[in-house]
């Protein structure tokens, strides 16, 4: 019992920079906007966090400027997708080459430098003392307990604001959300930077609390598995939770299965595998529910077509 | 004119070429020594090593000119920097800081058969290219004696970087010394298959530690093992780690007990000396091997220098008595110190691969009364029995 109660336990802060990026990257592609950048932005996000943290000392100021840097990265997606009408595809590609690049340059001085001060676990009193859920769920650090929130309110102003309303009709059908007075390039550019702080943040999340260290490429394909996350949450915050943290237990699980002498590099494919198969059963879920991805996902909104 | 000009011109060329020559023969050369390194200097492990050596040796030996060092070289890519020392910036001596780097070495030896080559931790050697390792297993039993007197649960873990020989001797030392103080403790252990990832070392480290491990030892390049050790121990559930390669106990105060230290400048010294004194040579380097462990002082037992046991842990070491063959009845702490001053003074007396030792199958692998050569020791393929992890194939 112990032993998948520790694994639950472990699985939680192993999810959550998927969690929080996949979070950003619902509201991205809810727009109508398709962002390939997030690993970049993730990357960037971690560095600056890691960066900032051993300069000032202060982690929730490193784990703020992460979430700038990740929102600014995202602008310059946002300019090209969106003011310049580029082909998504190819500058969200560009934007993970650049960070992967830039973050390694800036990087090079904090590698192998220790954080002394980081983020320390902070049990909620009370609600840890729950059976079962109390000390997998409750006895994590601060910024696992954000991302519950953030979780909360993501859902809630998608679902239920008149700002979430207009995000999924411009996501759906730009022209439409345009004649009805809604600023498309505002809504886009708006959902576009919110993505880019959650990598930021996801980031951070890697780089001053989970590892907490920096190293060149630390998101290792982190940024692709959040862009299988968000199509596995079919597009909505709540199943994001459920998405990230199967991921997360995949890593965990591959520690706790290498006793029992299944080959390492079985292991290390596990999470790969099980994004295809994730993808798989989505697709499956999304013809069965008639659900399909927000109709305008990756296509450039020109006005000038009306 | 014009050819008066010349003529002045030559002269003052043919003096400036004499007294240059004059001066070059008066002082002495330097030697020029170039590091080739296979990760960031920063790594706090491996590299970070090998560079602290590069730099304590600077204001040490005035008559070397220590060239900068070039860091993260991919070991296929060392062709290209070894040529660049050689030819661009006239190096005498280059140090090639990775077993990967062994190819290239020795064809650069044949390729500039005038310079001298030094390649660490690796087998082959030739004329003009040496090798040299600091070997750390006597520390790691010694960490092991500790580790098996402190554990409560009796499961220690180890976080392996790679299924190595160099590291599969050590997890073998380190549980020899679990043993000889806790004939019931286990050693498990998880392999990363990367020297360096902080977050896979974390996954690991929790993943022994849900399996019950109390006490943790770890051969990689960061100190994330004791940053979690400590942080159990803050959350008061203790677990004792040993730190490895660079001072690791600031890390972990409360829980990091002892660990490995190494002196790469012990060796580069002595090996730059000789050269100077021409003791080696561009053609004399073909047995040269130094293999260097506690009677050198190329090693230290301590997570930090001059700190061999945390003092934390002293009260609960010398409390735990067991029944030692040599001693009689002792306390761990006394025969940790009693052990590290006999390999430290002569390690003829006592060498932690002494037989009989056996394998996880039972099959005696050192017959008793026997040492593990050389050979055996930098060829380990097999776990001794009280470790309960196998070697991945």
């Amino acid at each position: 019992m112990s032993f998948i109660l520790e694994i639950l336990k472990a699985t939680i802060p192993a999810g959550t920079p998927l969690l929080l990026g996949a979070l950003g990257e619902i509201y991205t592609e809810r727009s109508g906007i398709l962002n390939l950048g997030v690993e970049g932005m993730m990357i960037m996000g971690a560095v600056s966090a890691f960066g900032i943290t051993a300069i000032t000392g202060n982690v929730w100021l490193g784990v703020l400027v992460s979430a700038i840097v990740g929102g600014g990265m995202a602008l310059i997606h946002a300019f090209n997708s969106i003011t310049l009408k580029a082909n998504q595809t190819l500058s969200g590609l560009s934007l993970t080459m650049l960070g992967l690049g830039l973050s390694g340059l800036i990087g090079k001085r904090y590698v192998g430098v220790p954080l002394l001060n980081k983020l320390h676990s902070l049990p909620i009193y009370g609600l840890k003392d729950i059976p079962l859920i109390g000390p997998i769920l409750f006895d994590q650090d601060p910024l696992v307990y954000i991302s519950y929130l953030l979780t909360f309110v993501f859902w809630f102003f998608l679902f239920n604001t008149r700002f979430g309303i207009e995000l999924r009709s411009v996501g759906e059908s730009p022209d439409v959300a345009d004649s009805a007075g809604i600023d498309v390039s505002k809504i886009q550019y708006l959902a576009v930077f919110i993505g880019g702080i959650m990598a930021g943040l996801g980031g951070a999340y890697l780089s001053v609390v989970y590892a907490p260290a920096w190293i060149e490429g630390m998101t290792a394909g982190m940024g692709w598995i959040v862009l299988a996350i968000t199509i596995f949450s079919l597009w909505r915050p709540e199943r994001a939770i459920l998405g990230s943290y199967l991921f997360g237990g995949i890593r965990v699980l591959q520690y706790k299965l290498q006793p029992f002498g299944i080959s390492p590099n079985l292991l290390n494919m596990l999470p790969f595998i099980f994004t295809i198969l994730v993808l798989m059963l989505a697709s499956k879920e999304i013809s069965r529910k008639r659900i399909s991805a927000p109709s305008s996902l990756g296509i450039p909104y020109f006005r000038e077509k009306l | 004119m014009k050819g008066k000009f010349s003529v002045a011109l030559s002269l003052v060329l043919l003096v400036a070429l004499i007294i240059n020559t004059a001066y070059g023969v008066g002082a002495e050369k330097k030697l020029k020594v170039a590091f080739i390194y296979v990760g960031p200097i920063g790594d706090y492990g491996w590299s970070h090593a090998h560079e602290m050596a590069r730099q304590s040796l600077i204001k040490k030996l005035p008559w070397v000119e220590f060239l900068p060092p070039a860091e993260s070289v991919p070991e296929a890519d060392a062709v290209r920097f070894i040529d660049r020392f050689v030819r661009e910036e006239k190096a005498d001596v280059i140090f090639t800081t990775s077993f990967g780097y062994m190819d290239a070495t020795i064809e650069a030896g044949k390729k500039y058969p005038d310079k001298i080559f030094f390649h660490c931790s690796g087998y082959t050697r030739s004329k003009n290219v040496g090798t040299y390792f600091a070997e750390l297993y006597q520390i790691y039993y010694l960490n092991g004696l500790m580790a098996g007197a402190l554990t409560k649960t009796n499961k220690v873990g180890y976080v392996g970087a790679h299924p190595i020989p160099e590291v599969v001797r050590h997890i073998n030392a380190f549980a020899l010394g679990v043993q000889e103080v806790n004939p019931k403790a286990t050693v498990d252990v998880r392999w990363l298959f990367s020297w360096y990832d902080p977050s896979k070392a974390r996954m690991a480290a929790e993943s022994l530690i849900s399996d019950g491990c109390d006490v943790l030892a770890f051969t990689e390049d960061s100190p994330t093992v004791v940053t979690v050790g400590e942080e159990y121990t803050k959350k008061g559930k203790p677990v004792y780690t040993f730190g490895h390669y660079s001072p690791m106990q600031k890390y972990g105060p409360n829980s990091c007990v002892s660990g490995q230290l190494v002196h790469w400048e012990v060796i580069y010294r002595d090996i730059l000396e000789k050269i100077r004194r021409k003791v080696y040579t561009n053609t004399n380097l073909e047995n040269v091997d130094y293999w260097w462990l506690l009677k050198e002082r190329a090693v230290e037992l301590g997570g930090d220098f001059g700190v061999p046991i945390n003092p934390k842990f002293i009260p609960a070491l010398k409390e735990k008595k067991v029944t030692n063959s040599v001693f009689g009845k002792i306390s761990v702490y006394d025969l940790v110190m009693k052990r590290l001053s006999q390999m430290k003074a002569n390690p003829e007396k006592f060498d932690p691969f002494t037989g009989p030792i056996k394998d996880q199958t039972g099959k005696v692998r050192i017959e008793a009364g026997r040492r593990a050569t050389h050979d055996e020791l930098w060829n380990m393929d097999w776990f001794v029995p009280n470790v309960i992890a196998k070697i991945p194939r």
